[in-house]
């Protein structure tokens, strides 16, 4: 017969902990501001003339924060705005996880998903305790209704 | 080749009309291009492959940006058949979430229609049906002069310069050269306060403008007069004032109108960017009419030839207007690309 008893308490003490801390609250107070005089952009718009006399269809833009040298390129939308925004966007994810590391507002989300997974993992852990407690429970009345 | 006859190659090879993005109709008379295919895989190469294949043919018949070209009309080809009419906007890179390793006959056959029609320089947009403008997506055909992304900046300016949205007013603006209607309608699309006339002389160009405004759902805020901008004109249709008037006039100068690629030159509208000798012919007359049409303090904002800033305030002057230049801006290439003008 399997002892469960010295299972059981460990995982009773531990789960008001788990269960208490604040689901997805995610922190962005020190998500850092980008400032327009630290920045160089760049548009692939090709050589020439521009304007009128062109018709390119490249459109990367290439953002680099000069103070820290991290840079980003981005040429997901058709639409050079769309692509400066989303490289902004970019940029300060990160730059965020440089200065903020595990308190970046991206490693707060991974953080929270791997809290929120043990949570699911704990809970099914404690049915399958749970569910044998019963069944061996079960067993042993059993076992006692026969003896009496 | 002539302006006409590239208009009928365009329909020929591509079935370019009015309400399809792609419709399938025989090609050219030529046999398909032999594609240099690596020995083992002649039968069944890998989208990879195909690339390869597509962009090597377009390098070699010097077709500029032929690797983006190639990513597009790979990633067109490969739409299902359903987005086929839906006017689904293409990515470049949309090619590389496909399912299947392979292409299909039919695939296969469309992505030959679409590189023959790349191959006679048709641009990538025309191709497609459809381009991204700002925040919007538009369709575009020929000969409809295709919006450049610089001109997205026309956009925030414009927006910058408005005040904030009052409940219950709407705010009238006039632009003058639509085209396609993208400047208007993303306009219209970042805020709900506002109401736009557009003033626009090709009927290509009008039909384009309504079918893209039906498209983005803004009919009741957008009004399309058909008419040019001339000294002299007595345009119908508009109102007594605008609260502000904005541009993408014809502003190529005569002597680089010459110098201009075959995508432009063979498949887009001349009259959307010959500005005359010195690329006023149309600024001028739209300068003249924002006088008319504009409150004391109200603006017009243009995108201009880079050599405009320097010798526009001097023909104003000749001009019997009292629209002033108030400043320049800069696109993000750093060429003066938009001038703000001022009526006193």
């Amino acid at each position: 017969m399997l002892s469960l008893r010295p299972v059981l308490p460990s995982l009773l003490r531990s789960l008001p902990s788990i269960l208490s801390r604040h689901k997805s609250h995610i922190d962005k107070s020190s998500v850092p501001r980008l400032d327009q005089a630290d920045l160089q952009e760049k548009v692939t718009l090709g050589s020439g003339p521009g304007g009128q006399a062109v018709n390119k269809t490249a459109n990367a833009v290439f953002l680099k924060h000069l103070p820290t040298g991290l840079w980003v390129k981005c040429h997901q939308t058709r639409s050079v705005e769309m692509n400066r925004k989303i490289a902004k966007q970019l940029l300060v994810i990160k730059l965020d996880n440089l200065v903020n590391g595990e308190n970046s507002v991206e490693n707060q989300k991974k953080t929270n998903e791997k809290i929120k997974l043990e949570r699911k993992k704990e809970k099914t852990r404690l049915k399958y305790e749970q569910r044998k407690l019963e069944s061996l429970k079960e067993q042993s009345e059993g076992q006692d209704g026969e003896i009496s | 080749m002539s302006f006409l006859m590239s208009r009928a190659l365009a329909r020929l090879v591509c079935g370019h009309h009015r309400h399809s993005v792609l419709s399938v109709r025989t090609c050219s008379t030529q046999t398909p291009a032999t594609s240099t295919q690596t020995p083992d895989s002649s039968t069944h190469p890998t989208l990879s492959q195909v690339l390869d294949n597509v962009t090597s043919q377009l390098s070699a018949a010097q077709v500029p940006e032929p690797a983006l070209s190639a990513q597009y009309l790979l990633s067109c080809c490969l739409l299902p058949q359903a987005d086929l009419h839906s006017a689904r906007p293409v990515l470049a890179q949309d090619w590389r979430q496909a399912p299947a390793q392979h292409l299909s006959p039919a695939q296969a056959t469309t992505l030959h229609r679409l590189v023959q029609c790349r191959l006679a320089r048709m641009p990538v947009q025309y191709i497609l049906g459809n381009w991204d403008f700002h925040n919007i997506t538009i369709q575009v055909r020929p000969p409809v002069f295709i919006p450049r992304p610089e001109t997205e900046q026309l956009v925030d300016l414009v927006l910058s310069s408005l005040p904030p949205p009052v409940p219950g007013q709407h705010l009238h603006l006039l632009e003058v050269g639509p085209g396609s209607g993208a400047v208007s309608l993303a306009i219209l699309s970042a805020r709900q306060d506002l109401l736009v006339t557009c003033v626009e002389r090709s009927q290509a160009a009008v039909e384009l403008t309504r079918d893209n405004t039906s498209l983005l759902g803004l009919v009741d805020r957008l009004e399309v007069v058909q008419g040019k901008v001339e000294p002299g004109a007595q345009l119908e249709g508009l109102q007594e004032e605008y609260h502000l008037v904005f541009s993408n006039p014809p502003y190529i100068l005569r002597k680089d109108l010459m110098a201009l690629e075959p995508e432009i030159s063979l498949y887009e509208d001349l009259r959307a960017l010959d500005g005359g000798a010195k690329g006023l012919d149309v600024i001028l007359p739209i300068i003249e009419l924002a006088g008319e049409k504009l409150p004391k303090g109200g603006l017009l904002m243009l995108e201009v030839d880079p050599c405009h800033p320097h010798i526009l305030p001097t023909k104003l002057e000749s001009l019997d207007t009292s629209m002033v230049v108030d400043r320049v801006v800069e696109d993000f290439t750093g060429k003066e690309r938009f001038m703000v003008l001022r009526k006193t």
